[in-house]
């Protein structure tokens, strides 16, 4: 392999998204090739500028509560049978420069419903909006699915975290007397895998400790909560210290199960299932 | 009714992704208020298009197509500009995405890794606005077969935009670095 294809394939190397056999070719010329070890430097490098310093544009809390007022209305579709177009598509279509226009109006019509909404989101935490709170125990993918939206409730919260410290001294012991088992996570975070903080949560029946850690832009959630009763999914096999666990995908994110004694451990996240197993083997105890 | 609930339950799980659909808004319109009326319009189409969500599929690559899709078919047309040409839309002569902006010394390596905020968004913001879609999605952890979906073209034509933005960003972070 030259190094011309080598540096094709850099980021895909360092992303882990090349085939095994390919990889290998890629590591081998490394291996040998100071120019193109400098150049997997300067891939990472940016990598790492764009990931950690490139300034980042969320959404407002406003805006965010009027999409969900939106989005809980009766459908435009639904009342009358066609798809009616908004006030910016309009002035779009017209040719309109009032880019801001659709806003403004759609602001000024949503007043009522948004002062609602913002009084029910103050009193109420979003994620007690959600369905499939109540429910027994149960089948196997749907514990993947209940975790996926715990890992979505995290995202999606004003306030995901009752407490924030990336300090695991004052994150655990925030659990006790919270909850009626000690979720034992020897992990305290690195700079790999940060640790943000900690919640309470629910698993279908039961509480569990929320855990949330960063990896780059993305956020991890693991829950760990009592294993009794619940029926295990299937997935690819994957070991994660003593313990059996599953390796799985639900809508696009990453999930990791594994049993530890009484306790279930659940990791959630959009990065992928190999970042996920290092994260896991670090709480799990099992790498430096 | 259980059609409501499949609504309201996408509808929850596509506000997880507001955040991420308004930070490319933010990087195309590059500016606040058109970002949010781009963000809410995303929203609105694909609350109107939900039946045809399919369950399974990656919601967030969907939310990224519709988005780009109201960008390129509303914004560009009202601004009467297309596309918007970038560093990374013209090929230096003799060279490729293969060759460029590989830095010269370690002092130049240690140099790009204090660039500034300041100095990464302005590189990124000299791409072209394809160049900068496909930059940020890859940053949003989109696999290239996603990434293609959103953009519209092959598998294969994403890599090389990839590759040539990202050889556009290091030639001028160098450059910054000087």
């Amino acid at each position: 392999m030259s190094c011309r294809d080598v540096r094709l394939h850099l980021v895909d190397h360092l992303r882990g998204r090349l085939s095994d056999a390919l990889d290998l070719e890629v590591r081998a010329h490394l291996a040998g090739c100071p120019a193109c070890q400098r150049a997997a430097a300067v891939e990472a490098a940016l990598t790492e500028a764009l990931e950690e310093r490139l300034p980042q544009y969320p959404a407002s809390v406003a805006l965010k509560r009027r999409l969900a007022v939106e989005w809980a209305r009766p459908s435009v579709e639904t009342d009358t049978g066609e798809a009616a177009p908004t006030a910016w598509t309009t002035a779009a279509s017209a040719g309109s420069p009032a880019v801001g226009a659709h806003g403004r109006r759609l602001r000024r019509a949503l007043l009522p419903a948004l002062a609602a909404a913002i009084v029910l989101l103050a009193l109420v935490p979003l994620a007690r909006l959600w369905p499939g709170r109540a429910g027994s125990p149960a089948a196997g993918p749907r514990l993947v699915a209940e975790v996926v939206t715990d890992h979505l409730r995290v995202l999606a919260s004003q306030h995901p975290l009752d407490v924030q410290s990336g300090d695991a001294h004052q994150v655990r012991p925030w659990f006790a007397g919270r909850l009626d088992f000690a979720p034992a996570v020897a992990f305290d975070g690195d700079a790999e895998f940060p640790l943000r903080g900690g919640a309470l949560g629910y698993v279908f029946d039961r509480k569990a400790a929320v855990l949330v850690y960063g990896h780059r832009l993305h956020t991890i959630t693991l829950l760990v909560f009592p294993a009794a009763g619940l029926e295990w999914p299937q997935g690819s096999p994957r070991t994660v210290g003593a313990s059996a666990g599953v390796a799985t995908t639900e809508r696009g994110y990453a999930v990791l199960l594994w049993r530890q004694g009484p306790l279930a451990y659940a990791l959630v996240s959009d990065v992928d299932l190999a970042t996920l197993g290092r994260l896991a083997d670090r709480i799990g105890g099992t790498a430096s | 009714m259980a059609e409501d609930a499949g609504r309201a339950a996408l509808g929850r799980e596509a506000l997880a992704y507001a955040d991420a659909l308004h930070n490319l808004a933010r990087y195309l319109t590059q500016n606040d208020a058109d970002a949010e009326d781009l963000v809410q319009e995303t929203y609105a189409r694909a609350l109107r298009a939900s039946s045809r969500f399919e369950p399974g599929t990656n919601l967030k690559a969907w939310l990224f197509t519709i988005l780009r899709n109201t960008f390129v078919s509303l914004y560009r047309k009202r601004r009467g500009s297309p596309v918007v040409s970038g560093l990374d839309t013209v090929e230096p002569v003799g060279l490729d995405s293969a060759d460029q902006g590989w830095l010269l010394d370690d002092v130049e390596l240690d140099r790009l890794r204090r660039v500034v905020a300041e100095e990464i968004a302005k590189a990124l913001g000299a791409l072209s606005e394809d160049a900068r879609t496909v930059v940020l999605l890859d940053l949003e952890g989109l696999t290239e077969g996603e990434v293609a979906q959103v953009m519209g073209c092959a598998v294969g034509t994403v890599k090389s935009r990839l590759a040539r933005a990202r050889a556009a960003l290091r030639l001028a972070l160098r450059d910054y670095a000087r």
